[in-house]
């Protein structure tokens, strides 16, 4: 039995009459790929905003290993192992490379502002391991030789890289990348599929969102799909492609899938 | 020469830092005394040239231009660096110096030892004002800014205890230091105290901009929402940077006391506010150098004009439109080099 490690549980968000997300309950277990696909509208971003704390549940629960987050402070959510990336990118565009990531890594320091200004030992100590440990992600991820650029200065594709740096950064357990691949040519989306699937290797789980259904299907464990704020399916790639409200809901005619 | 060229290309900022960033650590060491000490004897390099038409060179140095400039790099942290827009950190110096003209007058406390309690408060102000106020953003924050500035300056106008309009006179000059003696006729000992503090100051500041504090007050300006999402405790750090900022002010607001033997709540309006918001604009919001040079200009050109009277606030606001028209970012923008901030980290991280 693979562990759980997010669990949405009867999840309801409304927006004044608008119902987001209708009792949704999704199960990602510990170390897979799931993706979450479903039509404009759908409510997939809707699931991030709510996990990462930018909206609170209407009703319902998100809980990470077991724990509840529904009260919880959006910088403790992200202390406590999830991480984002963004649709739009937003990079901190005056910032470095470096810094941009370094900026996560700050998250698990114990030196605060006073540390930094009169230089303790520990607060030296974690200076250095952050940056070391920057630079690594940035190696790991490809762009280490960006790492002194300006953020905003950076080619498209190196941003879209550089937000799922700089969210490995804050030493995620599950990382939720929002339509990494929007905007990437064929080989691009090739690269960054390998990208993906060596972040899972290396032991984070992965919830992604994406509309490449040949990008999903080569790289998903699982799939869950959305449609009008609720669950219609969460099956493996394979099953969920030839489910037919599935098809009627998202994929049209099998001959437009990809 | 090469600092002439990089004056027309308007590269001043990176001259600067170039030169910097190029020097070996000895280097630095000698750049670093070499600018203390012409800063050091400032004082003594008016040659009646720079005096202004009411006042000695050595007392516009100073106030306005050592204390503007000190407000300015406080001001600073709080709208250059962490980008939240204070609108009333004139109240921070008006209690600096009640908390040093109180203290001072009705206790036998001397300066020295009422300039921690001056800073406290005022930082403690600092963190009483954000609590509340930090959870707005933008203009929302600057008008509560705004009012406080006003509630701290028409609570001293109404309070019969501290002098109410009349104000606090007879406040101490500080005791002499070894041979330094502090008087008004002869402000030198005024000025290297404000010195010193614009030096702790721009140390601070340095420091801090490259390591944590630093990123997440960058972070915080540039994305509040994402950079609270990549976990920076963004209410932590915003109260932070207001406390210190204040805490700056506060000093100011001490020494200025301690200087000008007589206060009155009329010296603490909003127009000191926006004239200390204006340095920081003007010289470059984010930039140490930048703001303290656009604070020791606006400081000194009012004064130096002084004998146009009433024009004179004419010619300085033409000379401010017409100066941020060429230079909308300011006189030294903030960086928008590359690398530079990393060396910079790396160096100091050693």
């Amino acid at each position: 039995m693979k562990k759980v490690l997010l669990e949405l549980k009867d999840l309801t968000i409304k927006f004044g009459g608008v119902t987001a997300l209708n009792s949704v309950n999704l199960e990602i277990y510990e170390g897979e790929i799931l993706a979450l696909i479903g039509p404009n509208g759908a409510g997939k971003t809707t699931v991030f905003n709510v996990v990462t704390g930018v909206y609170r549940a209407t009703s319902g629960e998100v809980l990470l290993d077991g724990q509840s987050l529904n009260s919880m402070k959006r910088h403790h959510i992200t202390k406590s192992g999830i991480a984002r990336t963004f649709q739009n990118i937003r990079l901190f565009g005056d910032m470095t490379a470096l810094e941009n990531v370094i900026t996560a890594t700050d998250v698990h320091k114990k030196s605060g502002l006073l540390g930094g200004l009169f230089g303790t030992r520990r607060a030296r100590r974690e200076e250095i391991a952050g940056r070391e440990k920057a630079h690594e992600l940035l190696k790991f991820i490809g762009i280490d030789e960006y790492s002194d650029r300006l953020a905003r200065n950076l080619p498209y594709g190196v941003q879209r890289r550089l937000e799922i740096a700089r969210a490995l950064g804050t030493n995620p357990k599950l990382i939720m990348l929002d339509e990494p691949a929007a905007g990437f040519n064929p080989a691009e989306k090739v690269e960054l599929a390998a990208t993906i699937k060596k972040i899972r290797d290396a032991g984070y789980t992965v919830l992604l969102i994406e509309h490449d259904m040949s990008l999903i299907m080569g790289i998903s464990d699982r799939v869950a799909v959305l449609d009008f704020g609720q669950k219609i399916a969460d099956d493996l790639p394979s099953v969920v492609q030839n489910d037919k409200r599935v098809i009627e809901a998202y994929l049209g005619v099998p001959a437009d899938a990809s | 020469m090469k600092l002439l060229n990089s004056l027309k290309d308007g590269n001043l900022r990176d001259w600067g830092a170039n030169l910097w960033e190029q020097s070996s650590v000895k280097k630095r060491r000698v750049l670093a005394t070499s600018f203390i000490a012409i800063a050091a004897v400032a004082p003594f390099l008016g040659f009646g040239l720079l005096d202004t038409p009411v006042s000695d060179y050595g007392a516009v140095l100073v106030y306005p231009v050592g204390m503007f400039i000190l407000m300015a790099l406080g001001l600073n942290i709080v709208v250059g660096k962490s980008g939240l827009l204070d609108l009333g950190y004139v109240a921070f110096f008006a209690i600096g110096a009640y908390t040093m003209a109180i203290l001072g007058t009705k206790t036998s406390l001397n300066t020295w030892e009422i300039m921690p309690i001056g800073i406290a408060l005022a930082m403690v102000a600092g963190l009483i004002l954000g609590l509340p106020a930090l959870r707005l953003r933008g203009d929302y924050l600057a008008i509560v800014t705004l009012g406080f500035g006003e509630i701290v300056r028409i609570s001293a106008l109404n309070t019969r205890e501290i002098g109410g309009p009349n104000g606090i006179a007879n406040i101490p000059v500080p005791p002499a230091i070894g041979p330094i003696k502090f008087s008004l006729n002869d402000q030198k000992a005024f000025f290297w105290v404000v010195l010193i503090m614009i030096l702790l100051t721009i140390w601070m500041i340095r420091r801090l901009s490259v390591r944590r504090a630093g990123r997440a007050w960058e972070a915080i300006r540039q994305d509040e929402d994402v950079a609270e999402l990549m976990g920076v405790h963004t209410l932590k750090y915003k109260l932070w940077s207001f406390s210190l900022g204040a805490g700056i002010g506060g000093a100011a607001g001490v020494l200025y006391a301690s200087k000008t033997l007589f206060i009155a709540p009329e010296m603490f309006t909003l127009n000191v506010s926006i004239l200390i918001l204006a340095c920081v604009v003007f010289g470059g919001m984010g930039n140490i150098w930048g703001v303290a040079l656009g604070a020791a200009i606006l400081a000194y050109l009012p004064e130096r004009i002084r004998f146009i009277s009433d024009a004179r606030l004419l010619v300085f606001g033409l000379a401010l439109v017409i100066t941020m028209n060429f230079r909308p970012d300011g006189l030294l923008p903030r960086k928008k080099r590359e690398k530079a901030s990393v060396n910079l980290a790396k160096e100091s991280v050693k």
